[in-house]
């Protein structure tokens, strides 16, 4: 068992080390199966573990593999703990993982640089795997570092583009704020407990400190901090819709079905220590549902398909935090996992359409491609449905269970925010379909009738996705008398926060008001944008720039920033550091013009040079 | 004889010498020069030596032929090849080393 873990976690890290060692000289073919293999692999052995798991009760235990830091109070080794909170995520990443590199082998074929996409994306699962699998804050933090490399470079994959070697920077630099929250946290932890590993500290947070402590509510918001930059909260949100700029299948596996999860991950596996700190449990909320309608109403505004996505990622990340701050860390975790199932299905399908279509993601060049994608247009509308929260798909019943949540927990005002929250959802996502593949065709016929549906590769991960749309909320359902999910999570202590909800699904009248929402949202986005597109002019402007974020950090900390470089540049490094050199230099060259004047080249002058010399020495000499 | 006459003689002898190696152009009287600065310090050598009473300062006279015998031979030598680089004996004309 000890070994299963070892492997399925160092296997992708071989496939990205052979990839990229020998990049130019394989073949496309061993690229693919090298690459697709590693991570099928560490996926078959984790759903093992799981079968183990289920029969047996047994786990693999949180084993040393190695001592990183063999200093006294920091002793740190490098150690994984499966739990199953950890064996979900690992099951999450590797599952839909594979799927994407499937997927990735039609979207990558005309590329010239494939070896360095498949190492990346491998280097990415190796580096999530570490983040999830971590026992101990300082490897978590690695594996944190890890995926926003690893970001940061399938961001940028084709960096030739100026927009993407941007936004590939700004995902960076965004995240590096977060991460520096993070960082300051886990140092706060060290200060406290005097250890980094997860469990311990969990177990000391209850046991000696207050409800509410200080220094507790500033360490669990810097750890808060961490998590909104890597889960694209506000206001660190701003990354991810440029993020769209990377290939699509790395928008659906990093930027909306795993990484983007981290931060919620990372709350909910300190959940002991958050729910000490209710202060900061409240402002999770508040961020959550503040995120969650903000991001909404943008994506409302948006004409670009991937960037509806990304926001709508922010927008269900909202939800989860929103669910977090309430204490009820399973329905976070399940939104988690049919989030990204829906998720990871949408944004395959646009990639179908964006791929077949060169590229093009304007909503604006779409339109009225139902006939050219007789399969995708189904799988995107699966999509739709689901997270819109129509029953039985697998969002309806997480989403629900966060919303009734927040009702009966008494928070009714993050209820209705919830609420309108998911009905925007709804309605974008129906916008985005309608203007996809309905309406009026934007392009000239003779280019659309060439349009032709994704080769099969491609087609054949959407499905599976869409299947588990489909059937993926039923993990939360109780079978006999073992709920599934839950009664997995309860091992950790991940559970229900209301006593009041049972687990599975029961009706009530605020599922009646979330299911009428989704369908009031799409009915009115079906009617507007399907009978009166052509009369509607373009969105908002504010809804379209959302809400001029991105403008105001601009004007308030980029442009002063790059002012202060430029003063910096020219003052101190061009007048100052480069000026003192510059002195020295210029008195070395006037000494050595002088100087050189002696190497005339004339043997009449160094004769006289001599003789001057000698008089001079023989002046000290006598007297 | 007075011998700080000899002296001032072979003095002035040297001096002529080095007059002659800074002023003079031609590579020729150049060299000649520096000749007649050796032999202004061998005549010293010989002054001493008869003054003092002793040999060592003729030995040292020898020595100081041989190495301008040969002092003359190679250097006659470079003074045809740079004339053959040049076609001219101005010394000047040779100033390729200068920095």
């Amino acid at each position: 068992m000890h070994c299963a873990l070892c492997f399925s976690l160092f296997l992708p890290l071989a496939g990205f080390l052979i990839l990229m060692a020998f990049a130019d000289r394989i073949p496309r073919l061993p690229t693919y199966i090298i690459s697709c293999a590693t991570v099928c692999l560490s996926f078959i052995s984790f759903a093992a573990i799981l079968i183990i798991y289920t029969y047996t009760g047994m786990l693999p235990h949180s084993d040393t593999l190695y001592t990183w830091i063999p200093i006294e109070q920091l002793h740190t080794d490098i150690s994984l703990r499966i739990d199953p909170l950890s064996l979900l995520m690992a099951l999450i990443v590797t599952g839909i993982g594979f799927l994407i590199h499937v997927y990735s082998i039609g979207y990558i074929e005309h590329e010239e640089d494939f070896a360095r996409y498949f190492a990346c994306l491998n280097f990415f699962i190796f580096a999530m795997l570490l983040l999830v699998l971590a026992d101990n804050l300082l490897l978590l933090f690695v594996g944190w570092e890890g995926v926003g490399l690893a970001s940061y470079l399938l961001i940028g994959y084709w960096y030739f583009r100026p927009a993407a070697a941007r936004a590939a920077t700004k995902a960076f630099v965004v995240n590096r704020i977060g991460d520096f929250g993070l960082l300051l946290g886990l140092l706060l932890a060290f200060h406290l407990f005097g250890t980094t590993h997860i469990a311990t500290i969990s177990e000391m947070a209850s046991q000696q400190y207050d409800k509410g402590d200080t220094l507790l509510t500033i360490m669990t918001l810097l750890f808060f901090v961490g998590a909104i930059g890597k889960s694209a909260q506000l206001p660190l949100h701003v990354w991810l819709p440029d993020a769209m700029e990377g290939p699509t299948p790395v928008s659906a596996l990093i930027h909306a079905a795993t990484m983007v999860n981290a931060g919620v991950y990372l709350i909910v596996r300190l959940h002991p220590v958050f729910m000490m700190t209710p202060q900061t449990l409240q402002l999770v909320g508040v961020v959550g549902a503040a995120t969650a309608l903000y991001a909404a109403l943008s994506a409302v505004g948006q004409t670009d398909l991937k960037r509806v996505l990304a926001y709508s990622t922010v927008s269900q990340l909202g939800l989860m935090f929103l669910a977090c701050g309430s204490g009820a860390f399973y329905s976070a975790m399940f939104h988690l996992t049919t989030h990204a199932f829906v998720k990871a299905l949408l944004f395959l399908s646009a990639g179908n359409v964006v791929h077949m279509m060169q590229g093009t993601t304007e909503l604006n060049k779409m339109g009225g491609l139902s006939k050219n994608f007789p399969y995708t247009h189904w799988l995107f509308f699966i999509g739709v449905l689901a997270l819109s929260g129509v029953p039985p798909l697998a969002t309806f019943f997480s989403k629900d269970l966060i919303l009734e949540q927040e009702y009966l927990a008494g928070f009714e005002v993050l209820f209705y925010i919830g609420l309108a929250a998911s009905i925007l959802t709804a309605f974008y996502l129906t916008r985005v379909y309608c203007l996809t593949f309905f309406g009026t065709a934007k392009l000239p016929p003779q280019i659309l009738s060439q349009i032709k549906e994704a080769p099969r590769i491609m087609l054949l991960p959407v499905f599976i996705l869409g299947t588990l749309a489909i059937i993926g909320g039923f993990l939360g359902f109780t079978f006999g008398k073992t709920p599934l999910l839950e009664g997995f999570l309860k091992e950790v202590g991940v559970t229900l926060a209301e006593k009041k909800l049972s687990s599975g699904f029961i009706l009530t009248p605020e599922t009646w008001y979330a299911v009428g929402g989704a369908f009031f949202g799409i009915i009115t986005a079906g009617i507007l944008y399907l009978r009166f597109a052509d009369r509607l002019g373009a969105p908002l402007s504010i809804l379209k720039h959302s809400f001029y974020v991105d403008q105001l950090y601009e004007l308030i900390i980029v442009t002063p920033l790059k002012s202060l470089a430029r003063l910096i540049t020219n003052f101190f490094e061009m007048g100052i550091f480069d000026g003192c050199i510059r002195l020295v230099t210029a008195n070395v060259n006037r000494t050595a013009s002088l100087l050189i004047t002696m190497q005339s080249g004339q043997i009449r002058s160094y004769a006289a040079w001599i003789v001057i010399g000698v008089v001079v020495l023989m002046i000290y000499l006598v007297f | 004889m007075n011998l700080s006459l000899l002296i001032f003689f072979s003095l002035g002898m040297f001096l002529i010498g080095i007059i002659g190696v800074l002023t003079k152009r031609n590579a020729l009287v150049f060299f000649l020069s520096i000749e007649l600065m050796l032999n202004a310090s061998n005549l010293l050598f010989v002054i001493f030596s008869r003054q003092w009473g002793n040999q060592i300062g003729l030995a040292w006279v020898f020595f100081v032929l041989v190495v301008a015998a040969a002092e003359a031979a190679v250097g006659l030598a470079i003074l045809i090849n740079l004339f053959r680089t040049k076609q001219v004996v101005d010394i000047d004309q040779y100033n390729n080393l200068r920095g």
